[in-house]
């Protein structure tokens, strides 16, 4: 390499670091951990990995993604909560799962939701409860009147909340159901297409099969309804006060320097708010982008505890 | 019945230079990972799912697809040349590969292994595009009971693996038991057996599990032996063209065993959840049942090979099938590929062929022409490896622990994977040392959660009342098949003892 062209590198590597430098003074000592509390191959993952991607290509930071699961969060965030406050690492979680230990065993977790500083949220999971189009019944009430015609109801859960709720519903109408556990939403899928469960909770696996005809939509089990389903009514509208609202979030350990902080938040809106996230999560998940911001995080599973707590509560 | 002119256009597609590449290129970083002991296709796939974003779907998804199938045929090769599978489905190939290759035989063991494999690989893609419409109507009729008559059918048949000591082998799959119960109980979600180590709460981490049974005790037990400077895999000098390649009279003999592995691999495949480990070993079992010559099983029988292998990778092609026809994936690979379809916006599910026909029939093409390279990088690649591994076995060894390591690590999320990984090594070691088998344990540790599950959801259907069992007849007759298999096994068992 010529003289002058070596010349001309260095002075376009000093011209892109001071313009990094100019957009925050603060960058990470080293690599960047964003750690994701599920295995790979499922919507967490996607949006972790898509997440460091951008972060990566927006910030220059050595943006690492690394698979924690593990308890749906709780292995990751309780190494979370007891890391160096130093700003290394950021936790991608959901909330329900935290949400449910911190009410079910507190005593056991060596964390609380005061352990950790919050950065954002990504999206809301919409989380459904629909039927086999060809049952007999289009809400709430009529499973009820079908579940006491036919000595119960077989519905596919593959989260605890979902049951409780369920068994809440059950309680309150003096009926019962039969609850299947599965691995995940697309199992869920298969035992009511199957006709092994009359109805069940899809977050977003059942889109295709709304369209083509095959399953309907009960409720929405969040606290508003959905984006694709403005029609259908959530459970509180139809008369039960329960709801399971899923939402992944962004946190660090608790005591990050305020500088850090901010830097992290920054760097997260901003890849939040780009088209490549948005899409690659509105293709997964199949729900907007929501950036609650730091507060709005931690004000959200500050009213989720007290919902999951409801829930438990029987 | 899709238009002509669209199968024709995807097909062209997928004979594009650019999908061509990147098939060419997954398959050969699929063989690489695999054929490396530890680091596995399935995080290779993980790891590139964010760049295939920027492809266009076709070349991403086969790219994927790529990595998927090389990935199967290189998972064979440390299982046949060094005994350490990375994978429980591959522990299947080693029974017989690894004998072969101490014979002197490397290359022909690993070819063998190929060819089955790109076999029966190609018959479930051919299963996959002309009939999956009706399977997939068929898997979904097949609910919990119907699973879990098939579980208990795959344990019956795996059962004729346990070796000579009956109670020994119980005592193995009982113990593999007790570990899948680790983790939180699939009925009520209470943590079980975790002894307040949150990492345990999904379950011991399958993969640390695996390699450190299967591949790390293997090197444990190899690097203690060894002494002075030795090759990892010896070849005679002089070797005769017939033990370097398998010839066509070798390749047509395996012809049932190859078919019946496919067919096995396949049915177990289009079922979501099941898996390859299942279809491996089920292969194997019912190919030493049915062979002639049975005895030479575990010794470097070609049919062992081949019915593993067969098995293993037509379950591929198959898992697709509830993939594409109902979103459903029927493993981890299979996840990574609808979150790759997810991403560019397709949603796999019953509008699929409608709405991405061309897509899809470009797929199917990619999958075809991935097995033509398979075969071909394969045959190149074998080659390679088996210089490889004649390498002096102290830097061998040593390298394939440290890619262990580094595999569990970014699998099972750290430090306390290589922990649990260290812990079933030196279990391993144990049983190994005592005569109980490794194999049957990490069946029974593979099998027991989806076991579990299908028991659980079960029992929910019955709602305390045994007789609606009679609403399940084929669930029933599964049932009543594996305890006939079972009983015949057994009794078997009893006139062969005396040899």
């Amino acid at each position: 390499m010529s003289l002058k062209r070596t010349i001309a590198a260095i002075a376009a590597g000093a011209a892109m670091f001071a313009a990094g430098a100019a957009q925050a003074d603060w960058a990470p000592g080293g690599p960047l951990s964003l750690q994701i509390g599920f295995a790979a191959g499922g919507s967490t993952d996607t949006i972790g990995r898509i997440v460091a991607k951008v972060l990566r290509d927006q910030t220059g930071w050595n943006v690492v993604a690394e698979n924690k699961p593990g308890g749906g969060g709780i292995a990751m965030f309780t190494g979370i909560a007891n890391r160096p406050a130093d700003g290394s690492v950021v936790g991608l979680g959901v909330s329900m799962p935290i949400l449910v230990n911190l009410v079910t065993r507190p005593d056991k977790l060596d964390f609380d939701l005061d352990s950790f500083d919050y950065l954002a949220t990504a999206a809301r999971a919409q989380l459904a409860l629909v039927a086999r189009a060809d049952a007999p019944f289009d809400d709430v009430a009529g499973l009820i009147e079908y579940a006491k015609t036919h000595d119960g109801a077989a519905l596919a859960f593959d989260a605890k909340p979902q049951e409780l709720a369920m068994r809440k519903v059950a309680q309150m109408a003096g009926i019962k159901f039969q609850y299947l556990s599965t691995k995940g939403g697309s199992a869920n899928a298969k035992l009511i297409l199957g006709g092994q469960a009359i109805a069940g909770f899809e977050a977003g696996e059942h889109l295709p099969f709304l369209e083509s005809g095959e399953l309907k939509m009960i409720a929405s089990m969040n606290e508003s309804r959905h984006n694709y389903a403005p029609d259908t009514p959530t459970l509180p509208e139809q008369g039960f006060a329960i709801y399971v609202d899923p939402v992944f979030f962004f946190a660090t350990t608790a005591g990050t320097p305020e500088d850090a902080r901010e830097a992290l938040v920054a760097a997260l809106a901003a890849a939040l708010d780009s088209d490549e996230v948005r899409e690659v999560v509105g293709n997964t998940l199949k729900s907007p982008i929501v950036n609650m911001g730091p507060e709005g995080t931690r004000k959200m599973l500050d009213d989720g505890l007290a919902n999951v707590g409801q829930l438990f509560a029987q | 019945m899709p238009e002509l002119s669209m199968i024709l256009a995807g097909l062209g597609d997928a004979f594009s230079l650019q999908t061509l590449a990147f098939v060419l290129f997954g398959v050969i970083t699929g063989q690489f990972v695999g054929a490396v002991p530890g680091i596995g296709p399935v995080m290779a796939m993980a790891i590139a799912i964010p760049f295939t974003f920027g492809f266009d779907a076709l070349a991403g998804i086969g790219f994927l697809v790529g990595v998927n199938k090389g990935g199967l045929v290189g998972g064979a090769i440390p299982a046949v040349l060094l005994n350490t599978p990375g994978t429980p489905d591959a522990a299947a190939t080693a029974l017989d590969g690894y004998p072969l290759a101490r014979q002197g035989k490397p290359l022909k063991a690993t070819k063998m292994a190929l060819f089955a494999s790109v076999t029966g690989d190609t018959f479930s893609d051919i299963v996959l595009i002309t009939v999956s419409a009706p399977l997939a109507v068929l898997a979904l009729r097949m609910g919990p009971v119907e699973v879990l008559g098939l579980m208990m059918l795959a344990f019956a048949v795996i059962a004729g693996l346990m070796g000579s000591s009956l109670s020994k082998g119980f005592i193995a799959a009982a113990l593999g038991l007790l570990c899948a119960m680790v983790g939180t109980d699939p009925e009520h979600a209470t943590p079980r057996l975790f002894f307040g180590q949150y990492e345990l709460y999904d379950g011991l981490p399958l993969p640390a599990v695996a390699i450190g049974m299967l591949a790390i005790a293997e090197l444990l037990n190899r690097l203690a032996r060894s002494g002075g400077v030795r090759a990892a895999v010896t070849m005679p000098e002089r070797q005769s063209a017939a033990d370097k390649r398998v010839s066509w009279a070798e390749y047509w003999a395996c012809r049932y065993t190859i078919a019946r592995g496919a067919l096995i691999g396949t049915v177990l495949g289009a079922l979501p959840g099941i898996g390859s480990t299942a279809a491996a070993f089920m292969s194997y079992a019912s190919a030493r049942q049915a062979s002639r010559d049975p005895g030479s099983f575990g010794k470097g029988s070609l049919h062992g090979i081949a019915a593993a292998e067969s098995a293993n990778s037509s379950v591929m092609g198959a898992n697709m099938i509830p993939l594409l026809t109902l979103g459903i994936p029927g493993n981890v690979s299979a996840a990574l590929i609808i979150s790759a379809f997810m991403i560019h916006g397709v949603q796999p599910g019953p509008f699929l062929f409608e709405q991405q026909g061309r897509l899809i029939y470009g797929l199917f093409g990619a999958m075809i022409v991935a097995n033509a390279m398979n075969l071909l990088v394969g045959q190149i690649g074998l080659r390679l490896w088996v210089r490889v591994v004649s390498a002096p076995e102290s830097f061998i060894f040593s390298t394939a622990l440290l890619m262990c390591f580094v595999g569990v690590y970014l699998a099972s999320g750290g430090i306390f994977g290589i922990g649990v990984m260290l812990a079933f090594a030196v279990l391993a070691f144990v049983m190994n040392a005592f005569g109980f088998s490794v194999v049957v344990f990490i069946i029974a540790f593979f099998l027991g959660p989806r076991l579990e599950i299908s028991l659980s959801q079960t029992l929910a259907l019955l709602d305390g009342h045994p007789l609606r069992l009679l609403d399940y007849p084929f669930g029933l007759a599964l049932m009543a098949l594996a305890g006939a298999t079972g009983i015949y096994l057994a009794r078997r068992r009893q006139f062969d003892a005396p040899e």
